[in-house]
Parts: structure tokens; C-alpha cells; sequence
């Protein structure tokens, strides 16, 4: 049992670090409701007008665009890498798989402007720079890691002879894969690919190094203009981004089932 | 092991053998040999259950039967044709996973229908065949549950018609019941036991559980340290086991360790009438196995009728089981060697204390002398 000492710390940490987690994000959407002209919370009156003003600006809408098909091309690259990653790293002895997944955790130890630093050259000197699909495959590069440990942690809770059983139900490998392991795991993908999709529309430092005038996406349109005059406008963009990411979420609901994200079973 | 030299076969062997299994080694490199020259021939539609602790290299055989992995040395044939001409996915065998292996985002019916597909049966007759299995483990009108829906003993069910309904030559179950408390067990056990009957299908059964090998098996092996102790019909394995080892795991039995002076155990100086079980030589160590139930038991100064061995004891503990009381008699002239002993009680009344003075004997036949081999008992 737990006294009642005990319930009221325990409380009392809970409530201090859902405050802290949320108040960037309700003080964002609470200032982007403001009829002022200028930034501040509480919100100066109640008006749709800086909605409104974003859905005008075409620089914005065609920033969000780009960075929703950035997002795309990184799910569409990180999902089949880092689905066969994630099932050959929990469900196969691998020759050397210890050190695969030291290297795999690689673009998590180097600082994010090392590795966009390193994009930038490469896809610099393959003259890729000026399209979107470099941005959307450095995403996928930087954040891979984070849908190999989804598609992994899904992969790690079947039965160790759950491919077995399947040949013994006379399935041959490939089948094996395409009809028992890829559907068993695939709660573990449809989050990985989610979060990637998150991580992409989000991605700021790497894209910075990576865009010009014609591949702005969303974040550095918001930086560039911060730069010179701070808004409303901006704090409605941030509530757009926030509605996108909780869409997500929702649709992880709808698909997995959160408790299977947030449990390990 | 004794089977193993009648049938040293050739390709031909009779219709009747289902599975045979020659001289096989297993090797994983550990220095040790997980299986060492198996032996065994089981014969269509019998029950088979490889018994023994864990370690003992059963499972490592029924996986080298199943042809998950090749054995080092020897050969395993499967109604004479060896097991290694055809990769897992061709071979007619059912297998029942430890911890099942059902597809868990299948519904039971669709689990169930896998093989089928798999397999290329006619769909037109799949629904039926399923239905019809579903019905044979109990589980009729739950196909469309999900597997997480199903309670442990449901899934089992699931688990057994999955491995049962592409009418497979032989049925292969891994210690599927080692995680299922006593009374599901028990029930699954009997249910085994029928499904088999019922279809007729040669089974192999891997176990630690004496008591389900004794239950469900027509023959049954015992194992150890990667050998085969003995193969024997259970009422044969429990009556005669082949040496302490196997007296030991199957059944309640206590040692008595001393020499065996050519026609009885000395044990300390003091003769114990009994009946060697191996080839024994005047005067080298051998050890004394008899069953909790082959004791009598006696009040102090009486005469134990029939019996050709009989000793004053003191009660040192007595044990409820409900069914039956254990008494764990300790003997000063077999130098404190303790007996355990059954006493089936009817009429429901202690007839000793703890340090209760007894007599204790037994017959001739009761006691087994086995020749003493390093291992502790």
C-alpha cells in the first residue's frame, strides 16, 4: 500500500512534469489565438485572424508541402531498411551483430551538424542539392535508428520459434516472411513509420544545411522569418505542426492501439 | 535401446516403423555431446514419450527428429526415408511448440488454416477441414477469436489442430504442457491422449513430467546426459527400471549404498535381501533401490509378514499428501540410511509420530541392485 505521504510526492511529480511537458505547447496555442500583433501569453483577446493571415501566406503553405513530402520520401526510405533491419537484428544470430547495431547508433552519437555536414559534401558533390528527395533521405538516415528499435522491440516479443512453427506449417522462407514474421511485427512498423513521419516533418538542423530559396521546408521557413520579425503567424504555424503530430498519434491509436507503443506487451 | 538392433535398417524398412532413429550424435561444440548414439524405432500410430531432466538432450532429439537442425553422426528416418532429403516446409510432420508459436495476428480458425494454405490443399474443402478439427480439440464456435483472446488451455487446443489438421505422418509435441498449471495439465494430458486414439497418429512426446510420461505414453525413453537410459512400456520402466538413474526419476525411491556380496546388498555388515538388476561381481560397490510404496511398515517387535529383510527404524518425519501419508523412516543399522515410505490411510488416522520406534522390511524381489556408478542418487 501506499501512504498518503507517499501519494501526495508521488502526485506532486507527476502534475510538476506534465506542466512542464505541456506549457511550451499550450502557451504556443493560446498565443496564436491573439488579436494583438505581437507574441505574448496570455493571449491579447481572442481572434482567428493569424489563421487566417497563415492560410494566405502561399510562402508558408508551400513550405509545409514540401516538408509533408520530405516526410513522405523519408517513411517511404526508412520503412523497408529499417523494418528488415529491426527482424535481422531480434531474429537472427548475425555474424557480427553486435557491432551492426554499435553502427546503427552511430547517427545518434555524431552531432546532428556533423552528419549534416556530411550530407551536405556528399550530396553536394553528386549535384543533388536544390531537390527535395536529399532532404527526405538524410532524414531517414539520421533517424533510422528509431524505427529499428520499434520494428526490433516488436520483433524481440514473438515466439523465438514462431518462424519454425511456420515451416512446419509448410511455408517456405519466403513465404514465412511475407505471410508470419512481416504481419506479426507490423504493429512495430506502423509506429516506427509514424514517428519517422514525425521526425521529418519536424527536422530542423540537417535541413537547414541541406535547403535553398527553392527546398525551404516548414521549420527553417519558420526560422527565416523569426529572424526577421516575430509574429503571431509563427505561433499558428507551431499549432499546425502540433495538430499534425497529434493526427499522427491518433492514427497510431486507430492502427496499433497506444497501449501496445507504450507497453512493452 | 534394445529395439535399436532389431531394426540397424535399411532403406526398406517395414511399413509399420514410423520414425527411426540410428546411432545419432549431436554436437553443438560445448565439449560435452547434447545427444549421444540415439537409438529407437517407433512404430505407426504409437505414442512415444522422451522423458528426462533438463539438460538431458530430449528436446535437442525431438528437434533433430523434427529436422530443425542435423545430427553430427548417425541417421533419422521418417517412414524410411531420411529426414534430410527434404527441407522443413515438405515434410509431413506436426509439431506442438513450447510455447506454441501460434501466429498472433491470426484469428484461431485462420491459424488453424494456415497449414492448408500453405500446403495447397483444396481451398474448397479448407473451411470443413478446419470446422472439423476445431470441433476434435473442443474449441467449435471460437475459430474467430483472436489468439490473446483465448485462455492458455484455448490455445493449446489452437496449437494441437494447427499441428494436426494437414493429416501429418507424425505428430511432434514439445513439452507444450510444461507451462500450464497442475490441473489444466492433467486435463490436457487425457486430452492428448484421445486425440491421439482417436486419429491414430504416431506421436513423439517430450517431457520432464514422470507422471504425464506414465499417463499418455505407449512406450516411453528415458534420458540422460545425452543417452538413452532405457526404453520400456511404462509399466515396464516403472517395474524394472534399467538403473538407479531411471529407478530415481520415475516413481518415489530410496537408496541404500553398500557392495554386493553375490547374492544379496551388504550394506555395512548387514545383509539386505534383494535382486540384482545388472551384471554384478562379489564384492564391488553397488547401490539399493526400492519404491516408497514396497516398504512395510510394522509396529516395533512384530514380524512383518513375507518379508525377507526386516529392521527396527525410527519415524523421523511424517508428511501429509492427502491421499496418502509419507513416512520418512531412518534405519541405525544401514547407517541412518532413510526410507521413504507410502502409507495409504482409509480410515484417516496417524499410526506414528515423528520418533515413533518402527519396523521396517521388504521382500526379496522389492529391492533392486543396481551396479554404483559415480553419480549422486
Amino acid at each position: 500500500m501506499i501512504s498518503r505521504s507517499q501519494r501526495i510526492v508521488i502526485w506532486g511529480l507527476v502534475w510538476i512534469a506534465l506542466i512542464a511537458l505541456s506549457a511550451p505547447t499550450l502557451v504556443v496555442i493560446g498565443a496564436s489565438f491573439t488579436s494583438g500583433d505581437i507574441i505574448t501569453f496570455p493571449p491579447d483577446g481572442f481572434s482567428l485572424k493569424w489563421y487566417d493571415r497563415v492560410a494566405r501566406a502561399g510562402e508558408l503553405r508551400a513550405a509545409f508541402f514540401r516538408s509533408l513530402w520530405v516526410a513522405t520520401i523519408c517513411t517511404l526510405v526508412a520503412m523497408p531498411v529499417g523494418t528488415l533491419a529491426g527482424i535481422a537484428l531480434s531474429r537472427y544470430r548475425l555474424r557480427f551483430g553486435n557491432v551492426v547495431q554499435v553502427y546503427l547508433l552511430l547517427p545518434f552519437t555524431i552531432p546532428l551538424i556533423g552528419s549534416g555536414i556530411g550530407l551536405m559534401l556528399v550530396f553536394g558533390a553528386w549535384g543533388a542539392l536544390g531537390n527535395l528527395w536529399p532532404i527526405g533521405v538524410a532524414c531517414a538516415v539520421i533517424n533510422l535508428p528509431f524505427i529499428i528499435w520499434s520494428v526490433s522491440s516488436s520483433a524481440a516479443l514473438l515466439d523465438p520459434d514462431l518462424e519454425l512453427a511456420a515451416a512446419n506449417c509448410g511455408a517456405g522462407r519466403v513465404q514465412t516472411f511475407f505471410a508470419v514474421t512481416l504481419p506479426a511485427v507490423m504493429p512495430g512498423v506502423i509506429t516506427g513509420s509514424l514517428l519517422m513521419f514525425i521526425l521529418a516533418m519536424n527536422e530542423f538542423l540537417v535541413s537547414l544545411l541541406l535547403v535553398d530559396a527553392r527546398t525551404m521546408t516548414l521549420p527553417v521557413q519558420i526560422y527565416n522569418s523569426i529572424r526577421s520579425i516575430i509574429t503571431p503567424d509563427l505561433a499558428a504555424v507551431s499549432v499546425v505542426f502540433i495538430a499534425v503530430a497529434a493526427a499522427a498519434i491518433a492514427l497510431l491509436d486507430r492502427l496499433v492501439g497506444l497501449e501496445i507503443f507504450l507497453k512493452s506487451k | 535401446m534394445s529395439t535399436a538392433e532389431a531394426v540397424r535398417t535399411d532403406t526398406a524398412s517395414t511399413a509399420t516403423t514410423a520414425v527411426s532413429v540410428d546411432g545419432v550424435d549431436m554436437d553443438f561444440g560445448t565439449g560435452t555431446l547434447a545427444v549421444r548414439d540415439a537409438s529407437f524405432t517407433l512404430e505407426t500410430g504409437r505414442f512415444l514419450t522422451i522423458l528426462g531432466p533438463s539438460g538431458s538432450g530430449k528436446t535437442t532429439l525431438l528437434r533433430l527428429i523434427a529436422g530443425f537442425q542435423t545430427p553430427t553422426r548417425g541417421e533419422i528416418r521418417i517412414h524410411g526415408q531420411r529426414i534430410s532429403a527434404k527441407p522443413p516446409h515438405k515434410r509431413s510432420i506436426g509439431m506442438v511448440f513450447q510455447r506454441l508459436a501460434l501466429f498472433p495476428h491470426m484469428t484461431a480458425a485462420e491459424n488453424v488454416a494456415f497449414p492448408l494454405k500453405m500446403r495447397r490443399h483444396d481451398p474448397a474443402t479448407t473451411p470443413d477441414k478446419v470446422d472439423a478439427y476445431l470441433r476434435l480439440v473442443r474449441l467449435d464456435g471460437l475459430g474467430d477469436r483472436r489468439i490473446h483472446e483465448l485462455s492458455g488451455g484455448q490455445q493449446q487446443r489452437v496449437a494441437i489442430a494447427r499441428a494436426l489438421v494437414f493429416e501429418p505422418d507424425l505428430l511432434l509435441l514439445d513439452e507444450p504442457l510444461a507451462a500450464l498449471d497442475r490441473k489444466l495439465r492433467e486435463e490436457m494430458q487425457l486430452e492428448f491422449r484421445r486425440i491421439q486414439k482417436e486419429l491414430g497418429v504416431t506421436t513423439i512426446n517430450v517431457t520432464h513430467d514422470q507422471r504425464e510420461a506414465l499417463v499418455v505414453s505407449d512406450e516411453i525413453i528415458v534420458m540422460d546426459h545425452g543417452e538413452i537410459q532405457q526404453a520400456a512400456r511404462p509399466s515396464e520402466m516403472y517395474r524394472n527400471p534399467a538403473n538407479a538413474f531411471v529407478a530415481n526419476f520415475i516413481g518415489v525411491t530410496s537408496f541404500l549404498d553398500g557392495r554386493f556380496d553375490g547374492g544379496a546388498l551388504d550394506v555395512g555388515g548387514v545383509s539386505c535381501a534383494g535382486t540384482p538388476v545388472s551384471k554384478l561381481d562379489p564384492g564391488s560397490p553397488a547401490r539399493g533401490a526400492i519404491r516408497a510404496e514396497q516398504v512395510r511398515l510394522g509396529a516395533p517387535g512384530t514380524t512383518l509378514e513375507a518379508c525377507d529383510t526386516q529392521l527396527d527404524g525410527v519415524v523421523d518425519d511424517v508428511i501429509f499428501e492427502g491421499e496418502r501419508l509419507v513416512y520418512v523412516v531412518t534405519v541405525p543399522a544401514l547407517g541412518d540410511a532413510a526410507l521413504r515410505i507410502y502409507h495409504h490411510d482409509p480410515a484417516a488416522q496417524d499410526l506414528y509420530g515423528a520418533g515413533a520406534a518402527v519396523r521396517v522390511g521388504w521382500t526379496e524381489a522389492d529391492l533392486r541392485i543396481f551396479k554404483k556408478t559415480g553419480e549422486p542418487a
